[in-house]
């Protein structure tokens, strides 16, 4: 009896994890915040290391920015602690001698896709490619909004691909989304010739349009302006200056604003919208989707197929070993397709 | 008396010779010889007595040239200094050298008086002490290390060899680590130029996607705008409104889907049409939103009980 007693006693004790629970629903949509962990779990060289943190940023704020693994955690361990966390995605970094991967999992069923990145820069090295890199304070305060790009084509790995990506932030409820919010975007591209995944990391400027360079940068800095070389004050708002190039070109890339955004972009008035790379880059390529977390069948293979339909292009086959005699089991994949596309019904 | 003159001059030459150039010990014997003998034999004898002052007197007066003697014997030190040298004698050199600074001047008295016997005595005890010393501290030094031995020249090819197999050593460490790193920072690019094509061309994909979201929130956006979600009365009017737009979307997405090139962008503009409903269901009903939690804390009761088991378990 006595025991009884204790197990309710636990019971209450426990309780505030499901209050966190319910902190992981977005309390105006009541949409299900998505919640990701980037590891490794093996021993990473520096750069790939720092690829690992680019990524933790990007997936911020709802990411465990400062998770230690350990040479003995399993991917057991992560899952475990996934649960209470209300983590629902993990992305994998793995280095082997040829190639260098990103897995991502949905947890705590799958399905796993796992890329290949063929090339990749690391935020330090774009900033270090800028002229004026770019950060301001908040700008990893907020997630950012996904754009997907090429994926439309029928093939089924890639429309899973697309929710697994859609899924992976927080989505935007358009009727009350704060265009403060949308401070950065990630660009996923996929090229169907070359069938790599180019993967970008921006973020998101709006300048007012028709304003002269000078006045904005006026409002925008809060400093006094250099006024010596003017006969008058009106000479200051009326002389042009000179204007950036790329100013008059982009009429497609202007917004109106519902609502004002920050001293500058006033509500109703024409803004312009600017991109600039805050890096990780990434170009990588769709080789595996996964049943399970990170096992059971094989939906998808890249190389498999490649086989098969002799595809037009040309990638070297960096041997990945493992793969090999992991051939289909057919029926189990057409079942899952048809589960997925259910689920993307659903999403739309 | 000429003659005696005649060698007094003599004398006298020789000795402002020897004072002038500092001549080697030899010549000072024989000097001192000349100038000792010339006197009687009564006298000798009465220097006899007086012997020892003569002795400090002539050590005096040799101490004084001995300074400029030194300038004659520096090759013997140098020799000494290299077999020092040789011998890595370094730290405990000064000292040595100190002791060993005593030991000219005794060796030019002992060759001075060779006939008194007295200079052998002195180097007997004071010489033989230095040496000693010195040869201690010789062989006190510890070279065990060194697998070449003082010796070097002796070595010379084993110092190439080892050389040249560090050498190799280094190449080959150095090779082992640039490969490492060349597998550790493959595909990874530092981009040379902020803007390339591509990256322009991506660039314009990705602003096109957000002036969509942008236009579509603002289009969404401006129709309830003065309304307050909060009240009754406009959260009906902006359900309708929702209704309305979903509708309105449902229509146009046949559109959109069959131009579909940019998937993402379709579906943030269904998003939309999809969320107000679901939103509105959730927060309308509140009965479902129960249900969730319901849901949600049951999960935790499992977990909770799950883990008190285990901790009674422990």
């Amino acid at each position: 009896m006595a025991r009884f007693k204790n197990n309710k006693k636990g019971r209450v004790a426990v309780k505030p994890i499901v209050k966190k629970n319910q902190g992981n629903v977005d309390h105006v949509t009541g949409d299900k915040i998505p919640k990701s962990f980037v590891f490794s779990r093996m021993k990473l060289p520096g750069s790939v290391k720092q690829l690992q943190m680019d990524l933790r940023k990007l997936m911020l704020p709802y990411t465990a920015l400062s998770l230690k693994e350990k040479k003995r955690n399993t991917l057991r361990d992560f899952l475990n602690v996934s649960g209470p966390m209300g983590v629902t995605h993990f992305l994998m970094l793995s280095k082997t001698a040829s190639a260098l991967s990103l897995r991502v999992a949905r947890t705590p069923q799958g399905p796993t896709l796992t890329f290949k990145i063929h090339q990749y820069s690391l935020a330090s090295d774009i900033a270090q490619s800028q002229l004026r890199p770019r950060c301001p304070q908040d700008l990893f305060k907020t997630p950012p909004l996904i754009v997907l790009s090429g994926f439309g084509t029928q093939e089924l790995h890639l429309k899973l691909a697309t929710i697994m990506f859609q899924n992976i932030f927080p989505s935007i409820d358009i009727n009350t989304v704060k265009l403060s919010t949308c401070q950065r975007l990630v660009l996923l591209n996929y090229n169907k010739d070359t069938k790599l995944i180019d993967f970008r990391h921006y973020s998101i400027r709006l300048q007012p349009v028709g304003v002269s360079r000078r006045i904005r940068k006026f409002v925008q800095n809060h400093q006094v302006p250099d006024l010596r070389n003017l006969q008058d004050v009106s000479d200051f708002v009326t002389k042009a200056g000179y204007g950036s190039e790329s100013e008059g070109d982009e009429e497609a890339a202007t917004v109106t604003l519902s609502s004002d955004l920050g001293r500058v972009n006033r509500s109703s008035t024409k803004s312009a919208v600017k991109l600039q790379e805050i890096g990780p880059r990434m170009t990588m390529q769709l080789v595996k989707v996964e049943e399970g977390l990170c096992s059971g069948g094989i939906i998808f293979s890249e190389y498999e197929n490649v086989d098969e339909k002799n595809a037009k292009s040309n990638h070297e086959e960096d041997g990945d070993d493992s793969e090999e005699g992991e051939e289909g089991d057919n029926s189990e994949e057409e079942g899952e397709e048809d589960g997925e596309d259910m689920d993307e019904d659903l999403e739309d | 008396m000429s003659t005696g003159e005649e060698g007094h001059m003599a004398v006298a030459e020789r000795g402002t010779r020897k004072r002038r150039v500092g001549t080697k010990n030899g010549g000072k014997s024989k000097k001192k010889k000349l100038k000792t003998r010339p006197p009687s034999s009564d006298r000798f004898k009465l220097t006899m007595k007086d012997k020892k002052i003569f002795q400090k007197r002539a050590r005096d007066y040799n101490s004084d040239e001995d300074d400029e003697d030194e300038s004659t014997k520096p090759p013997e030190v140098t020799i000494r200094e290299k077999i020092f040298s040789d011998a890595n004698m370094g730290p405990n050199y000064d000292e040595i050298e100190d002791e060993e600074g005593s030991d000219p001047e005794d060796n030019s008295d002992g060759e001075d008086h060779g006939e008194i016997q007295s200079g052998i005595t002195r180097f007997a005890t004071d010489g033989c002490n230095a040496f000693r010393t010195a040869f201690k501290a010789i062989m006190k030094k510890t070279k065990g290390d060194d697998t070449l031995g003082p010796v070097l020249s002796a070595h010379k090819h084993l110092i190439a060899q080892k050389l040249a197999e560090e050498e190799a050593e280094k190449k080959a460490k150095g090779q082992a680590r640039k490969a490492k790193h060349l597998v550790a920072e493959k595909g990874h690019v530092k981009p040379a130029s902020y803007l390339d094509s591509h990256e322009k061309i991506l660039i314009g994909v990705a602003t096109k996607g957000v002036v969509k979201l942008f236009n579509a929130v603002n289009k969404a956006q401006h129709a309830q705008k003065g309304l307050n979600a909060s009240r009754s009365k406009d959260a009906k009017v902006l359900k309708k409104r929702r209704k309305e737009a979903f509708f309105s979307e449902l229509g146009k997405t046949s559109k959109t889907d069959s131009k579909a090139q940019n998937s993402s962008n379709s579906h943030e503009d269904e998003a939309p049409a999809w969320a107000p409903l679901r939103d509105n269901y959730m927060l309308a009903n509140p009965k479902l939103k129960d249900w969730d939690k319901k849901q949600e804390t049951s999960e935790g009761d499992d977990f909770a009980a799950m883990s008190g088991d285990e901790s009674y378990e422990d």
